[in-house]
């Protein structure tokens, strides 16, 4: 017995090829998007992997750093330095802001790291590490920097020596690592004129500024302009302790919260992935009743342009399911020629998106499978209107 | 060859819808083909005879009969077949008036399809296919798509597909229509040639003048009702 | 024949397959997750490090005078300004003498009047002392007479008691002198006292210096110790630098210094670290130390900021890797050695870091190992990787 469904497809291979790449664009676009919440999740892992960190210590009853905003003073991490189970801490800062070249802005976080510990990026793809304590920058390359470029964080200029990779916060913004004290001063003090205006209203004050005190107003508007908070201590743990009880004595002080690296996961992914999961759930979901619909329709039209040689095919004695297997046939080749084309094209446009675009190969074994499932389905619309139609039609014309 | 072989039609009758918008289309009809013979069955539109076709062709169960087809009882009051689909296949040949060939196979495996579905191998089927397309002179365009033959050539493949599974009856349906008068001609030779070769019996509906004259017997159809007419 | 049209068909679909199968196969091996991780390798050598230290600075003055008034009172004129040379003694400001100067005049006149009585007292004790002479002689000489039998034992005694009574007048006399010269003592050195007051009411420069500030105007009310004007020595002004402490290592007097002013960034000037302060600022964790300007410049103000780079002796010769490579794996310090198309984490144990980012590792590796410097990616003990010579995207 030759293979009906192959022939047909040989016959007329070129609508049949072009039907799939078009399907295939369509089944593209629906791996691209569930690449986009891969690559969503896996920022948020990254993000946590990278800062080389096993616990994060924050603001108590926050759910900072990341989701919430956190301030917890700057000697903090010497306490926490000695206790039971850890090997290092450090502070770490994080603020979103604009970061100047020339005349383009670009959104960022700026990172406040202490270099050698805890927040440093992990690996770099191009430069070096910061060397000097000031106005040296290591930058995402997603932020658009290079090497040597210049760039304007509030009010000071930094360089650009280092350049790594996948280091963006869970909003998709690259990440600009400055040393600490820079970037506390870049959250914490205030511009020229805020910082003038309140030295205007600190002078008006007769309490502060007392004629019978010299150096008393000077002492308080130095203490106005220094910050001494930061965002979180990052803390490694030492082997052979178990995070959770680190995290636990952490806790029992009363005055921070401590995360392990579980809860961070879980604070990242569940709260600020959840809305967006949700709308690119919805939109897979679309897209593959969208996809299905088409393949229905191209499959049911190509049956339809046959309904005389199937009437001529029954009457001659054809089975019904050898009718049906053809139909049948020809929608899942369509559905492996999409699958392919979606793959291909999905890996092909992927890095283009401003957004990491992850897609996984269990994620292709499962899109190949509803392909497959969809094509099937597709299809009864199409076998059904081929069953129904009389031998006796073909006669008498 | 016996009577009982060939085509055997008594007392056959169809009946459209009930009650008083009922249409008898066929009214008591016998008509009987021997092997072998080329009969011809000739009426207006609207007269039966595509009703007549369709309950030889097992597509349409008639109301009431006796049908036989190459000694087999296929109707006697209700269908004496269990599978209609596989007498088809294998008992009765079909020729239509367009020559319906399946446009993504070539000539040879049109003819050989048949045979495929009967279950014979590949090699068998496109043997017996390549026999029939020699028999009608096709052999040279035997691997010709459907698309690039001319309507005689494309009705000469039907042919050789009614003939692929040695049916005993073959029924034709307006076969000469788009043809011209010479070609039509051709095609009622091979019929008749064929016919005797293969020892099939072979029922033409047509209307057309030109080629009554190569039947040696007649149906007239009217009404539902045959008158048989001997030309020759 | 038969095959003729058949062939090419189906060779082109076995070809279009092939060519998707292939390009399927592309993707899921060299792309995503399974693809092998593209690294760039470096060999570890032997070269010269220049470690530096780099803090920012504020230009601060050496020595800064606050002129101001000793006592409370109103500034009655103002004779230097912000940004004048002055020389020492030079009278710069001056203050309302008040009452000071009838004060003054007061105390003088008292002092005079405690002058008199000391004369009067002296003249007294004069009186008292001839007075008590004569009794003196007389009581002699009635004793004389008593023993002649010339006088009375009464007369004697009344005598003796005369001389007495002389005596004591004499040495209350004398005391009393002794206090009226005490009162004028007192009281010159209230003069003196109201005097010095009223040349505190001047203010005049310390030293030789430049007027940094003007802080009060004619007319208003300062208190004691409150600055009517400041001053400095220009050619004192020195850069307290801070440095952090956890990368202070080697911070000495006498290392060389470059400054970049932030005023003026393109020319860069030279100098010395001249102290390291002995206590430094637990709250930002910085050492501080003071770097002189080798050739001062003129136009520098307090104030400003300016970055200073100290360099510290060159080591010779020291095995190093680019800072890039070091890496940590868990809670080690370390690098990933290539041998072989295997990676091997190594732990090393870091010196000096140069400027430029090489690291002299102490211990770990050896001259000639191969060490990953850049990775597209983090890298694990069962990391596949690829070495190319530049990674993508990264505009060097």
């Amino acid at each position: 017995m030759i293979s009906l469904a192959g022939r047909d497809i040989l016959h007329s291979w070129s609508k049949f090829v072009f039907t799939g790449v078009g399907l295939g664009l369509l089944i593209g676009v629906t791996f691209t998007m569930a690449g986009v919440y891969r690559g969503m999740v896996d920022d948020a892992k990254v993000l946590l992997n990278n800062s080389g960190a096993d616990l994060w210590v924050v603001q108590k009853d926050t759910l900072g750093p990341y989701a919430e905003p956190s301030s917890v003073h700057d000697d903090v991490y010497r306490t926490i330095l000695g206790m039971p189970g850890v090997a290092r801490a450090a502070n770490v800062t994080y603020l979103t802001m604009q970061v100047r070249q020339g005349e383009t802005d670009v959104r960022a976080m700026v990172v406040g790291f202490v270099p050698g510990e805890p927040g440093e990026p992990r690996y770099l793809i191009a430069g070096r590490r910061v060397t000097r304590s000031h106005y040296e920058a290591v930058v995402d390359v997603s932020a658009g920097f290079a090497v040597g470029d210049q760039i304007r964080i509030r009010r000071h200029d930094y360089t650009v020596v280092g350049v790594t990779r996948r280091m963006v916060s869970s909003g998709g913004d690259p990440m600009v690592f400055i040393p600490l004290k820079d970037a506390q001063e870049a959250q914490f003090l205030k511009d020229n004129d805020a910082i003038v205006n309140e030295r205007a209203r600190t002078a008006d004050n007769p309490a502060l500024n007392r004629p019978g005190v010299p150096g008393l107003l000077d002492a308080i508007e130095a203490s106005q302009t220094s910050g001494h908070t930061v965002n979180a201590v990052l803390v490694r743990v030492a082997s052979g302790h178990a995070p959770d009880r680190v995290a636990a004595d952490l806790r029992r002080w009363k005055h921070v919260e401590a995360f392990t690296r579980v809860e961070m996961e879980d604070i990242l992914i569940a709260k600020l992935i959840a809305t967006a999961a949700k709308q690119i759930g919805m939109f897979l979901v679309i897209l593959t009743i969208v996809s299905a619909a088409i393949v229905a329709f191209i499959i049911y039209t190509m049956t339809l342009g046959k309904i005389r040689e199937i009437a001529v095919l029954k009457l001659i004695g054809t089975h019904n399911s050898t009718i049906a297997g053809m139909i049948l046939q020809q929608a899942l080749w369509l559905g492996v020629i999409g699958f392919a084309v979606g793959k291909i094209a999905a890996t092909l446009w992927g890095p283009a998106f401003p957004r990491y675009v992850l897609l996984e190969p269990r994620d292709a074994v499962i899109g190949f499978v509803i392909v497959m499932l969809v094509c099937v389905l597709a299809s009864t619309l199409a076998i059904r209107a081929a069953l129904r139609v009389d031998p006796a039609a073909a006669i008498g014309g | 060859m016996t009577s009982v072989d060939g085509i055997q039609i008594e007392g056959l009758s169809k009946r459209y819808g009930e009650g008083p918008t009922a249409v008898d289309a066929l009214k008591d009809v016998n008509m009987s083909v021997a092997p072998g013979e080329v009969v011809g069955l000739i009426g207006p539109s609207g007269s039966g005879k595509t009703t007549l076709l369709k309950c030889l062709g097992a597509v349409i169960e008639p109301t009431r009969g006796r049908m036989t087809l190459g000694g087999q009882v296929i109707y006697d009051g209700g269908w004496k077949i269990a599978d209609l689909r596989v007498l088809r296949r294998d008992r009765i040949g079909f020729i239509f008036q367009a020559p319906y060939l399946i446009p993504f196979l070539d000539a040879t495996d049109n003819v050989a399809l048949l045979p495929m579905l009967a279950g014979q191998s590949n090699a068998v089927a496109r043997a017996r296919a390549r026999e029939l397309l020699e028999a009608l002179d096709m052999a040279h365009r035997a691997s010709a798509l459907p698309a690039e033959l001319s309507g005689g050539e494309q009705q000469r493949v039907s042919i050789a597909r009614a003939l692929a599974n040695r049916p005993p009856v073959i029924l034709a349906d307006e076969p000469t229509a788009p043809l011209d008068s010479e070609r039509g001609l051709a095609v009622m030779r091979i019929l008749h040639q064929l016919a005797s070769q293969y020892a099939t019996a072979i029922v033409v509906v047509t209307h057309d003048e030109k080629i009554i004259p190569t039947f040696k017997r007649t149906y007239h159809i009217r009404d539902g009702r045959t008158v048989e007419e001997a030309l020759r | 024949m038969t095959w003729r049209f058949r062939v090419p068909r189906q060779v082109w679909v076995v070809v279009v397959a092939l060519g998707l199968l292939l390009a399927l196969g592309w993707v899921a091996t060299q792309s995503g997750p399974l693809a092998p991780i593209p690294v760039t390798v470096a060999q570890v050598v032997r070269a010269d490090v220049a470690p530096t230290l780099f803090g920012i600075g504020t230009v601060e003055a050496r020595r800064a005078y606050v002129i101001g008034p000793t006592a409370a009172g109103r500034v009655r004129r103002v004779l230097a300004d912000v940004g004048d040379s002055v020389a020492a003694g030079q009278l710069l400001a001056e203050m309302e003498p008040v009452d000071l100067d009838t004060r003054v005049a007061a105390t003088t006149a008292a002092a005079d009047r405690g002058r008199s009585a000391v004369a009067a007292a002296d003249a007294q004790v004069q009186d008292v002392r001839s007075r008590h002479t004569w009794a003196a002689t007389e009581a002699r000489r009635a004793e004389a007479l008593g023993a002649a039998g010339a006088a009375s034992q009464s007369s004697v005694d009344a005598a003796r008691q005369a001389e007495q009574s002389a005596q004591a007048q004499l040495a209350a006399a004398e005391a009393s002198l002794t206090a009226a010269r005490r009162d004028l003592s007192r009281l010159q050195a209230d003069t003196g006292g109201a005097q010095q007051q009223r040349g505190n009411l001047r203010l005049v420069a310390p030293v030789d210096g430049v007027v940094t500030a003007r802080d009060a105007e004619p007319g208003s009310t300062v208190v004691a110790g409150q600055a009517v004007l400041k001053l400095e020595d220009p050619g004192s002004l020195w850069i307290s630098v801070r440095l952090d402490q956890a990368r202070s290592a080697g911070l000495q007097a006498g290392l060389p210094a470059r400054i970049t002013r932030r005023a003026d960034p393109l020319a860069p000037l030279a100098g010395t670290v001249v102290r390291v302060e002995p206590i430094s600022d637990a709250v930002t964790e910085e050492r501080i130390a003071k770097v002189a300007f080798d050739r001062a410049p003129t136009d520098v103000s307090s104030g400003e900021m300016a970055e200073v780079t100290l360099t510290l002796p060159v080591i010779r010769n020291a095995v190093v890797v680019p800072n890039a490579s070091l890496r940590h794996r868990g809670s080690e310090q370390g690098v990933w050695r290539y041998v072989d198309g295997q990676l091997g984490f190594v732990p090393v144990i870091t010196g000096v870091e140069g400027a430029e980012g090489t690291v002299q590792i102490l211990d770990g590796l050896q001259v000639g190992d191969q060490v990953v410097v850049y990775s597209e990616r983090d890298l694990g003990d069962r990391s596949r990787v690829t070495v190319v010579p530049a990674l993508r995207g990264a505009v060097p």
